[in-house]
């Protein structure tokens, strides 16, 4: 406490410490910090009012200020200007470089340098726990740290590490993910007094138990984010403790829980309004009744992530009220809940008509009918994952794709029904950047001929090149090299592409362009691997450009754009050649020709 | 919307009346960056007869220079709430014009500052507290000191003190 008062009487001494530092934090804060250490005794007031000081005191005080700004003009500025100034400064070094310029710079800057104290290795982590723990220090630090992050640090970070920050009381956000070596004794300490805290991450810190959740649910009041993923030893009631007590929250990723069932669950939907978004990523105990709360309990409720909840069923949505729609649901994952049906869909799209993102992946009982009904998501829906739902066929996809002309990601993966009749229209949708068509075996180079081919915006519109970025096309083993080379040349934004297990790239030279196997991949695996991003992408088109596949003059015309046609017959040793549909090749000439007109960037290095 | 009868706001004009009493004539929504003089306006409503609003905070040569940031910046759009996210607040980089701008003599500069400060143009404040940082970054303590003029009041023990206290800020 001295600390603090002898930190006070050096801000009343001088002008620029006026309205010292109400707000000391960077940008935004969500804290009306009005008791921070500073502030308690402001004497804007009194340097302002007409107060009882003798007037030839305040014109002398009057003088000195002249004086002072004459010499040094920088010295005109307020307090809060001043921390304006500091709050630009990105870099630990040039905030603690002002702190030592002089006392009243020590003052504006300190609370900006400690907001977010470095503890990215154990050098820093030492020095701020020893300044932090230290009753001397020359200001008191520990009121000053508002976010702490020791999850560079993870599984070396233990009790003893944590232990001394303790004494930060005004820590908002701590981040402890992968710090498994932590305990409930820390932790309780660090919680325990602490009322500011708005996030919580514990994520993969594996013993922790109901201890930690009853601190927080004590002392937390203000919480918005919490996320105890991997928590195993978490129960139920620890969690409806902290539901109860912690109103505010709005994020919770309780992923990976699986001793949760739906008594916790509910009592979040029912106890805390405010929840934007929650995550139940393999909590396997889940049942239909925590999904229908959280979707009627929670107004606000905008992304609802349920992957890997095997237990949900359609029930869960066919319970929710009839003509009652939840608008603000915009992202809804029910990845692998293998019970789900084409009437849980066709409920969820009535009930959420605005949803944006839709995840369906392995939820292999739907059928057309669920696609169909997804239709009716019209040009709200933007990013749709379909993959394993084996039973989809080309009727849904085309109704699909006259509906939803906004989608710009789409995963079909393993939909083995497809073929080009439906997967060529993709084409179509003007803002498709990303594509998944993994194992989709029946489909050929048409379609991706088709999906290279310019679009044209409107009837009589401009002509625009594609804007796919990422293209997955491991496994489609009809495609050829001429298929791959038109999609390089056509699509400037491409930034990956995938080709895993597709025999006609497994070429030495091509597989030069590669990015490195994951490590866990066995023998087999990286034989076949043959991943292009980034660079590799570029240089792939580059090379294919320089030694273009033999298509061109088998068919008996060039593209004119092309000076290494007569290079091109010497090419395709070995390889089987592309038989590519005559019509398909004018088109690409047409398109040629177009480009000459659209005249932009994009496709002049690709030219040439 | 103006009736027809009225002059579009960029025809309207305004006298400002300086510190130092000296009047600038200036069009209405170049003074209207200033969300200061734009509240007042707006205070008194659309049929007001308002040509003279004095400044008492900002004296005439000062006035000009601020002038001058918002008739270039005049067509800018509004600054908007999400102007205020972080790495945008976090960013120095100044567009050419206003680094041009901002090369003046320290006194003008800080008094631009205050200035911006009083009359509410955020964008203007932004662009002077960023040449300001720009000014520090990379330099000593001691060759900050220099630059701005400042006494270092610090005893070297309490010097000593900080510099062990934030040890940690030099790591890179």
């Amino acid at each position: 406490m001295s600390r603090a008062r002898r930190v006070q009487r050096d801000a009343s001494r001088t002008r620029s410490d006026t309205s010292a530092s109400t707000s000391p934090d960077r940008g935004v804060d969500l804290d009306d910090d009005k008791d921070s250490f500073m502030s308690q005794d402001n004497d804007s007031q009194s340097s302002l009012s007409p107060s009882l000081t003798p007037d030839s005191e305040q014109e002398t005080l009057r003088r000195a200020f002249e004086e002072r700004s004459r010499v040094s003009p920088i010295s005109r500025l307020p307090a809060e200007l001043m921390i304006a100034i500091f709050s630009k400064l990105s870099s630990p070094i040039d905030l603690r470089n002002c702190m030592l310029v002089s006392k009243d710079w020590a003052h504006n800057s300190v609370a900006l340098l400690w907001h977010r104290p470095h503890t990215g290795n154990w050098e820093c982590v030492r020095n701020v726990i020893s300044t932090v723990s230290n009753p001397n220090s020359y200001f008191d630090y520990s009121s000053l740290v508002k976010r702490l992050n020791l999850s560079n640090l993870g599984s070396q970070v233990n009790d003893g590490t944590l232990q001394p920050l303790s004494g930060c009381k005004r820590v908002e956000r701590l981040t402890l993910t992968g710090c498994t070596r932590l305990t409930d004794l820390s932790l309780t300490a660090m919680l325990q007094g602490n009322r500011r805290l708005l996030a919580l991450d514990v994520s993969n810190v594996g013993s922790i138990t109901d201890r930690t959740m009853y601190a927080l649910a004590e002392n937390a009041v203000r919480l918005q984010g919490l996320n105890i993923t991997k928590c195993d030893k978490i129960s139920d009631g620890a969690l409806e403790a902290v539901a109860r007590n912690c109103k505010q929250i709005k994020r919770l990723k309780l992923n990976g829980c699986e001793q949760l069932t739906d008594r916790a669950i509910i009592a979040f939907a029912r106890n805390c309004r405010y929840l934007l978004e929650v995550d139940l990523f393999a909590c396997s105990n889940l049942e239909d009744e925590s999904v229908t709360s959280l979707i009627t309990e929670g107004p606000h409720l905008r992304e609802l992530r349920l992957a890997r909840c095997t237990r949900i069923t359609d029930q869960a949505f066919l319970r929710l009220p009839p003509d009652t729609t939840y608008e603000s649901l915009r992202i809804l994952d029910l990845t692998d809940c293998g019970e789900l049906q084409d009437a849980g869909v066709q409920k969820i799209v009535t009930a959420a008509p605005r949803l944006r993102n839709l995840v369906l992946a392995k939820c292999r009982r739907i059928t057309d009918r669920a696609v169909l009904a997804i239709t009716r998501l019209g040009k709200n829906l933007h990013f749709l994952h379909l993959g394993h739902c084996v039973n989809i066929t080309d009727f849904g996809l085309n109704m699909l794709i006259k509906a939803c002309n906004r989608i710009r990601y789409i995963d079909l993966a393993c939909c083995t029904e497809l073929t080009d009749n439906s997967v060529t229209q993709l084409a179509t949708l003007p803002k498709l950047k990303r594509i998944g068509l993994v194992k989709c075996s029946n489909i050929t180079d048409r379609t991706i001929q088709a999906l290279a081919r310019p679009k044209q915006l409107g009837p009589g519109g401009p002509v625009t090149a594609t804007v796919l970025e990422r293209v997955h096309l491991s496994y489609c083993t009809n495609l050829t090299l001429g298929g791959i080379y038109t999609l390089l040349r056509h699509c400037p934004k491409l930034t990956h592409l995938s080709l895993t297990g597709v025999h006609a790239f497994l070429r030495d030279d091509l597989l030069e362009f590669i990015r490195p196997a994951p490590e866990e991949f066995n023998e087999h695996q990286r034989e076949v691997f043959c991943v292009f991003s980034g660079a590799g992408v570029v240089r792939l088109r580059q090379y294919l450009l320089n030694n273009p596949p033999g298509m061109v003059p088998r068919l008996g015309f060039g593209t004119g754009d092309n000076p290494n046609d007569a290079a091109t017959t010497m090419y395709d040793d070995g390889e089987e050649p592309e038989m590519i549909d005559v019509t398909v090749q004018a088109n690409t000439m047409a398109i040629d020709e177009a480009w000459e007109d659209v005249g932009g960037d994009n496709h002049e290095g690709e030219v040439d | 919307m103006a009736s027809t009868d009225q002059q579009p706001k960029s025809q309207q004009k305004l006298i400002l009346t300086t510190s130092d009493d000296h009047d600038i004539e200036v069009d209405r929504d170049v003074a209207e960056r200033s969300i200061l003089i734009k509240n007042l306006l707006d205070d008194f409503g659309p049929d007001a007869e308002i040509d003279k609003i004095p400044i008492p905070n900002v004296n005439e040569a000062v006035m000009k220079k601020v002038i001058e940031w918002c008739t270039h910046h005049r067509g800018d759009p509004p600054a908007s709430q999400d102007d205020d996210t972080d790495n945008r607040k976090k960013s120095t980089d100044i567009d050419e014009w206003d680094q041009k701008f901002m090369q003046v003599d320290q006194e003008m500069l800080f008094e631009i500052i205050l200035a911006a400060n009083y009359l509410d143009i955020k964008a203007l404040l932004d662009v002077g507290c960023k040449t300001v940082a720009n000014m520090i970054k990379g330099k000593s303590p001691e060759e900050i000191r220099k630059t701005f003029n400042i006494q270092n009041d610090f005893t070297p023990e309490e010097e000593d003190q900080i510099r062990r206290e934030n040890e940690w800020a030099e790591d890179r």
